[in-house]
């Protein structure tokens, strides 16, 4: 899976922000802010990704136990789907 | 309306813009705004010329537009991105300066934006409180300091004045029985901000600039939440918060 195409990943302050750009706008009309281990996420699912590589990256960049990032995972998986934001 | 075009110059948010205008409304709502003596050495900083075929093609899109009316709605959109390239972008909102200070009142459209700040100068006296954009003030970040501007587009009503105002506070409105004020933590500001701020072409790099300038804002300035009724006791409320010293 990966995100949909027309979507700017901006940093501000301490936190991330995604916004529809172009087109997109017409598909979502929100915003989403983001934690840094959300913006990671967000950025390797600019490219074709499997949950497992997923789980794999943000093991190895972030402290944190297999069982509790797959539950983050899935869980951030799924606000994206509802959202409507992945292909 | 005449078949004409005409093209001035105008001084608008402090830059130079040149506007082929053809209709009663926009050329009306813009007098303030003129520029005289065209300078031949002088740099335009921003070109609006609207594209009156187009307009023609896509008419029945917009029935219950005249050529005027969309002629007006078209060169504030071409206005408003074209700022971004100039540290400066459009906000939703009604804005009033009182005192040399600027407070936008934003949120959707029906709100009571114009309503809330139609009571500031009820409340206050005319002489005290003046409107500088009804319905898309522009902010412009210069020398550090962010200034609100008035600009020839606000909406329904030809309510602007051709000033600048250092900007003090935004305030978004909620409808509520209560009339309760609380300042805004960075993440709800920064939605706000975004839902309100107009960026006509949303490419990547206008929306760009957008989300630093609205960084910028607010980094300087607060931004509250009013719940309010329509009354002046809301309005008291939020003039003790924003101006009285704390």
């Amino acid at each position: 899976m990966k995100v949909k195409e027309g979507y700017l990943l901006r940093e501000l302050a301490d936190t991330f922000v995604v916004v529809p750009t172009g087109k997109a706008t017409l598909d979502f009309s929100g915003v989403i802010t983001l934690n840094g281990p959300g913006a990671f996420l967000w950025k390797l699912l600019s490219e074709e990704k499997t949950e497992g590589e997923l789980l794999k990256a943000i093991t190895e960049e972030y402290e944190v136990e297999v069982e509790t990032a797959k539950v983050d995972i899935v869980e951030f998986i799924e606000k994206l789907k509802a959202a409507d934001l992945l292909v | 309306m005449t078949s004409n075009r005409n093209t001035k110059l105008y001084k608008i948010t402090n830059l130079i813009v040149e506007i082929r205008s053809r209709g009663e409304i926009l050329t009306k709502r813009s007098k303030p705004y003129e520029v005289q003596g065209r300078s031949k050495e002088g740099t335009v900083n921003i070109f609006i010329v609207p594209d009156f075929e187009e307009f023609e093609r896509n008419k029945d899109i917009y029935p219950h537009l005249t050529a005027e009316d969309w002629e007006y709605i078209r060169t504030g959109f071409a206005f408003y991105d074209s700022i971004l390239d100039f540290n400066g972008f459009g906000l939703h909102a009604s804005a009033l300066a009182m005192d040399d200070r600027a407070v936008l009142f934003s949120g959707p459209c029906g709100i009571g934006k114009s309503t809330h700040t139609r009571l500031w100068q009820q409340r206050f006296g005319k002489s005290k409180v003046v409107i500088i954009n009804d319905d898309k003030p522009a902010l412009r970040l210069e020398n550090d300091i962010i200034y609100a501007y008035g600009t020839p587009w606000s909406g329904k009503n030809d309510l602007h004045k051709n000033i600048r105002v250092p900007l003090e506070a935004i305030v978004f409105l909620k409808q509520s029985q209560e009339n309760r004020i609380r300042r805004l933590g960075y993440k709800e500001g920064l939605r706000m901000l975004i839902y309100q701020s107009l960026c006509p072409r949303k490419t990547p790099e206008k929306m760009d600039k957008l989300l630093t300038l609205i960084e910028l804002v607010l980094k300087k300035i607060p931004v509250y939440q009013l719940d309010c009724n329509i009354g002046f006791q809301a309005v008291g409320l939020a003039y003790n918060r924003i101006f009285a010293w704390e």
